[in-house]
């Protein structure tokens, strides 16, 4: 609804609107105002409501507007008029007469008050030794009705009665507030006298129900009494029951149980006593007081005792590690004793056998030969024969030995040094055989990468290394004799102990994480391969990074150190295929603890590897395909690292690499030629997942496809195979002579293996192997790219290559059935893309709808509240409004008080006027009648004439 | 308590100037860096009208090159639509201790206490009919004039057709209650007003050479709605007069023409969604 209608509101403008019609004629205003008692129009005007609101109380709706106006104009009349017309005086008429100025009273109460005041003045200090009548004797407080009416002007006594002198100040107050006290006092007396009379009549009561109260209170106390004593019989009987009842054994534990029937037999003796002497229930209530004690520490323990009991906390990871670290400790312990066993070894077996004795006693049965053999103890004695072989053949070795494997935390750095010592010679001997430009290069790499990452490691590493070297020159002989033996001693260990079951416990079990290379090789020279994982596990889990914050340093370099074993053994002749898949497993999870070194790592390798591509390249004579340790790195990266990223910090340049050496490199040998499907291969595994487009590999598949094509190639439109100049060289390649061959895939393994020149590379076995290689991969390319929507452009051609190599006299049928099936699958799927591809179109802007505005409401409206958010603001504004209105109302207020004495003072001015005019117009009357009479001639005359 | 008349219209009108003064300067202001990509074009007077059309096509450029694109027509300067809802029962009343639109749902007992009919208190009618002139493509087209719904009570309230009105009752009631009370409502964020209730009669905010028509089933000129829209003149403004209330029909007072759309009575809504698909297949917008 519309803006209602403010019934308060509406006031101030009927009386502007009558403000001007009285300017035009104030005297029939001032006339009307004369009889407003009488029947006012004005006073009938009522504020109307400009909307029906349903519901809205019609509260402030009667209110008459005219008449609100006619009574303010009275009000003015009573107080502004007033003070308006003594303005004008000097002196000042005071009607002190009582109840006169009180409007409330009638003229009956007003005379009443006066008879009272004159009565009082009677009983005054003057008054004071006149003799009474008698009737006002008994009228006690008299005084405090009196004192209340005392007027301004009597003021010059005090009671001097102390009775009041407290209630003086009281009594001023009300006097201030004038004659309703007396009305209100009179009551008051009243109730007062009643009260007396009450207070008279009760004090011997009073005390006979005080009397009569306390006895039965005592009375009750005493019954109460009773029944708590009965009530407790009946507890303590039923406590003693209980416990007696089992019921209480389950739920407490039994040490306190005891205690409670001790407390119980305690509590039974009382009431024996109880029983005994039962007069005496005073005494054993103390006693029961004092007695609770040991009941009351019972029942606290109860309350506080635990209700459930807390499991164990499921152990965090580091915990875990720690456990596990101890578990090793403690078996790396047991292993020494038994190391160090033959000195002392019938202590131990007393020791030992003592456990075991009552153990095995039982499962031993009488057809027992005696001898005790059993299967427990087999690996400990063969141990300790070994040991004992071990230490026959060379007392020094097995010093080393001890010094080896004990990697107890007191000795480490003493071991590790001489560890280091021996491995370092070891290594020593290593380079000399390997004799590789890796080898140094990955030193470097190493410590490049020490360079970039931490240099406390840095340190550490170069203070190794420049550490061992004096040592090695000087020891380089003893050490070589040293290491000879030690070879043969795992020799003999080899041959005597067959299987890992006595292998294994030469490996310590806590092993500290080797610091350079030599001190891995050394560590891992000669060992089988089940050992070499083993130890790496037991390197991993003693250097776990949860264990200390500097684990995770000397696991970065291990991390560092295991990366190279690996390429090194990756590179070696005779490849160690089952050993490489084994450390690809340790690799892979320490580079998931360590993954910011690990993709360092793999980067600085994959720079370098790169470089070296770069400055080979540029030499005709040697193959610049990558070695197979590259191979193999990078097998490991797109393993370890995630390859469907779209863009990450190993894996992009990995992929990259592999596309460069696609592309650069020349296809000379055979062996190439397996290289780069194994390359193609190997793209597609990582671009399976995201679908990148490698366009390397395609080409690479293409040309070599087109290798195996016999017939010259027309030159076609894809210019970008000319650039491949050792095209021409490749095509006798790849041309399969002989129909009948048998086709097995070809062991990548194997090939690299084999020598550069062998004759399988040139054999049709090696082609129709790497066709078959090729023509999977290029399905399995086929398949990732089918989504892309150059699909046809890209594999249409390859399709046609296909159909043409297949068609070829001397192809086995199963290579020409491959070929048509994946040259059949690219032409469906190159017709599913073109089906699917639309004509190119103009592009339709779509029609821009308008804008919309979302409006502001709030959610439960109430009309006049500040829905701002900003508290103190409308808080402001909330006070400000209200200073307004004030204001306004004051200024209206003023102004109508202005306009009222304004009327008063026309009034008067009007009344001076007229008046004035009277007697001026008596004044010229006078004149003119006696001009008149003068003009005349009849001055005398007339006038008796007029008489 | 009450404010001189006079005060208040200087002032109002100061503010007026100002705001417009404010407005042209921010529409200057947005047009001269490059062109926003989001703009609304509606809002737009018809002198920067052009403005925007000459920034949208730049941006357009901006966003594509080489392709063309086909060019997009403002409906800024054509023939208009003007939806009037008539005898829309939006009233407010204290209930309880609360002011709320009366609805037939939740204030029966009420009503019939106040001797009222609960079935004439149907407000989700107004709701739907607004929402269903506001969503159709005519208004997204920036065909829509304005709304104008006139309560049975008189109040005429003006709806701007770039308003998203509520999509559940129960915040449309809200709206409405707020918008009875304060007598307009602006947009989030800014002073514009969006809904705001204006002064009776509502011809006076027609255009002039408007072609008025009311809709009612009582009415004995039966067409077809498709063809009496596209037989109108296509050039000038049309206002279709709409009643929003559940029984009886509107008055025919400033209507040029009284027709009836169907044999059927329909309902308010669906008699707008006849008349805007209409009119859409008029100005052949997809």
């Amino acid at each position: 609804m519309a803006k209602l209608s403010n019934p308060t509101g509406a006031g101030p403008n009927d009386i502007k609107k009558n403000k001007k019609k009285r300017k035009k004629s104030g005297p029939n205003v001032v006339a009307m105002k004369v009889q407003a008692p009488k029947a006012n129009p004005f006073e009938t005007i009522w504020s109307r409501r400009k909307f029906d609101i349903l519901g809205k109380k019609r509260k402030g709706e009667e209110r008459r507007v005219g008449l609100a106006r006619s009574l303010a104009v009275e009000k003015r009349k009573k107080t502004l008029l007033k003070e308006y017309e003594q303005s004008g005086k000097a002196s000042v008429f005071l009607d002190k007469r009582i109840g006169e100025n009180n409007d409330t009273l009638a003229e009956f109460d007003k005379a009443i008050l006066r008879s009272q005041r004159e009565r009082q003045l009677k009983l005054n200090k003057k008054s004071k030794y006149n003799l009474s009548d008698g009737e006002e004797e008994d009228f006690e407080i008299q005084g405090l009705g009196a004192f209340s009416e005392r007027d301004d002007f009597e003021d010059e006594l005090l009671p001097d009665d102390d009775d009041y002198d407290g209630e003086s100040t009281k009594k001023e107050s009300a006097m201030l507030n004038q004659l309703n006290a007396h009305k209100t006092q009179n009551p008051l007396e009243r109730h007062l006298i009643e009260g007396g009379e009450n207070k008279h009549k009760s004090k011997k009561e009073v005390m006979e129900e005080i009397i009569s109260k306390s006895k039965f209170f005592k009375a009750q106390k005493a019954r109460e009494k009773e029944d708590n004593e009965h009530l407790m019989d009946e507890l303590d009987k039923n406590f003693t029951s209980l416990v007696q009842s089992e019921a209480l054994l389950s739920l407490t534990e039994p040490g306190k149980l005891n205690a409670l029937k001790a407390l119980v037999n305690k509590s039974v003796l009382n009431e024996k006593k109880k029983k005994d002497e039962p007069s005496t229930t005073q005494k054993t209530e103390n006693f029961s007081q004092d007695q609770p004690d040991s009941y009351d520490k019972l029942v606290k323990e109860m309350a506080l005792e635990m209700r459930a009991r807390p499991s164990d906390r499921t152990k965090t990871p580091e915990e875990i590690a720690q456990e596990e670290r101890e578990r090793l400790e403690r078996l790396e312990d047991e292993r020494q004793k038994r190391m160090l066993a033959p000195d002392y070894s019938s202590d131990e077996d007393n020791d030992d056998a003592l456990k075991p004795s009552t153990q095995g006693q039982r499962s031993i049965s009488g057809d027992d030969l005696g001898d005790s053999f059993s299967l427990e103890e087999e690996p400990r004695s063969k141990k300790g024969w070994v040991d004992e072989i071990l230490e026959r053949r060379d007392g020094n070795d097995s010093e080393s030995e001890t010094s080896d494997s004990s990697g107890d935390s007191e000795t480490a750095e003493d071991d590790s040094d001489e560890e280091g010592s021996d491995e370092d010679n070891e290594e020593g001997e290593n380079n000399l055989s390997l004799k590789d430009w890796e080898q140094s290069d990955d030193d470097t790499l190493v410590k490049d990468l020490e360079d970039g990452e931490e240099e406390g490691e840095e340190y550490d590493d170069d203070g190794q290394q420049m550490e061992p070297k004096p040592q090695k020159k000087k020891e380089k002989t003893i050490a070589f004799a040293a290491s000879k033996r030690n070879g043969d001693i795992l020799d003999a260990k080899k041959s005597k102990t067959d299987g890992k079951h006595s292998s294994t416990p030469d490996i310590p079990y806590l092993i500290e994480a080797p610091k350079s290379f030599e001190e891995l090789s050394a560590l891992l020279g000669n060992r089988s391969n089940n050992d070499i994982t083993l130890i790496l596990n037991r390197i991993r889990t003693s250097n776990a990074i949860k264990l200390a914050a500097e684990n995770r340093k000397k696991m970065q370099v291990f991390y560092g150190i295991l990366l190279q074993y690996f390429a090194i053994l990756a590179n070696k002749k005779p490849l160690n295929f089952e050993l490489l898949n084994l450390l690809v497993k340790p690799l892979m999870e320490m580079s998931v603890e360590i993954p910011y070194f690990a993709a360092i790592c793999a980067r600085q390798r994959i720079l370098r590897v790169r470089m070296q591509l770069c400055e080979i390249i540029k030499d005709p004579e040697i193959s610049s395909w990558p070695s197979s340790k590259t191979l193999f790195l990078l097998r490991l990266w797109s393993m370890i690292f995630p390859c469907s990223d779209f863009r990450h910090v190993v894996m992009t340049p990995a992929i990259l690499l592999m596309c460069e050496y696609l592309m650069r490199c020349p296809i000379v040998l055979g062996r190439d030629i397996a290289m780069g499907s194994f390359l193609c291969s190997m793209l597609l595994s990582v671009t399976r997942q995201s679908q990148k487009f490698c366009p390397e590999a395609i080409t690479f598949l293409r040309t070599l496809l087109m290798a195996a094509a016999n017939t010259k190639p027309v030159q076609c439109q894809d210019s970008q195979f000319y650039y491949r100049l050792e095209f021409k060289a490749l095509r006798p390649l790849l041309c399969i002579r002989d129909r009948e061959i048998e086709i097995s895939p070809l062991n990548f393994i194997m090939l690299m293996d084999m020598p550069e020149d062998s004759p399988f590379f040139t054999s049709d076995t090696f082609r129709a192997g790497v066709l078959v290689t090729v023509i999977e991969t290029l399905r399995g390319y086929v398949n990732v790219y089918e989504g892309l929507s150059s699909f046809p452009e890209i594999f249409l051609p390859i399709s046609v290559l296909l159909l043409e190599v297949a068609q070829q006299e001397n192809m086995p049928y199963v290579l020409q059935n491959k070929f048509k099936d994946v040259a059949q699958l690219i032409q469906t799927k190159a017709e599913e893309h073109y089906l699917l591809r639309r004509p190119l179109q103009m592009r339709k802007q779509k029609p821009v709808p308008i804008k919309l505005l979302n409006p502001k409401f709030e959610e439960n409206f109430v009309k006049g509240r500040d829905y701002d958010p900003d508290r103190e603001r409308a808080e402001q504004r909330k006070l400000k409004k209200l200073l307004n209105r004030e204001a306004k109302g004051a200024a209206r207020e003023l102004r109508k008080d202005n306009s009222f004495l304004y009327e008063v003072k026309e009034k008067d001015k009007t009344l001076l006027e007229e008046e004035r005019a009277e007697k001026y117009g008596k004044a010229l009357a006078f004149l003119q009648e006696q001009e008149h009479a003068f003009k005349s001639g009849q001055l005398g005359k007339g006038k008796k004439r007029m008489r | 308590m009450v404010r001189s008349y006079a005060v208040k219209g200087k002032k109002r009108k100061k503010r007026e100037e100002v705001y417009d003064r404010e407005e042209e300067q921010e529409e200057q202001v947005a047009e001269q860096p490059v062109q926003d990509a989001k703009r609304d074009v509606i809002e737009k007077t018809s002198n920067s009208a052009e403005e925007a059309e000459e920034g949208k096509e730049k941006e357009v450029v901006n966003e594509l090159q080489g392709i063309p694109i086909t060019p997009s027509h403002q409906n800024a300067d054509k023939a208009g639509v003007i939806f009037i809802l008539e005898k829309a029962s939006l009233e407010v009343a204290k209930v309880g201790k609360s002011y709320q639109l009366l609805n037939s749902d939740d204030h029966s007992n009420f009503l019939r206490k106040n001797n009222r009919n609960p079935a004439d208190y149907r407000p989700d009618i107004v709701h739907q009919a607004l929402l269903m002139i506001l969503d159709s493509r005519i208004n997204k087209s920036g065909r829509l004039r304005a709304v104008y719904v006139r309560t049975e009570k008189g109040v005429l309230i003006e709806v701007k057709p770039y308003v998203r009105i509520p999509r559940t009752f129960k915040r449309f009631a809200g709206i409405m209650l707020q918008l009875l009370q304060k007598l307009s409502i602006t947009a989030v964020g800014k002073r514009e007003k969006l809904l705001r209730v204006i002064k009776n009669p509502v011809t006076q905010y027609l255009p002039i050479n408007s072609r008025r028509i009311g809709l009612s089933h009582s009415s004995d000129k039966l067409v077809n709605i498709n063809q009496y829209v596209a037989s109108a003149v296509s050039d000038a403004d049309i206002v279709f007069v709409v009643g929003a209330m559940a029984h009886g029909k509107i008055d025919k007072e400033y209507a040029n023409d009284f027709i009836s759309i169907s044999g059927f009575p329909l309902s308010a809504a669906y008699c707008i969604a006849m008349i805007t698909t209409a009119l859409e297949a008029k100005y052949n917008i997809l």
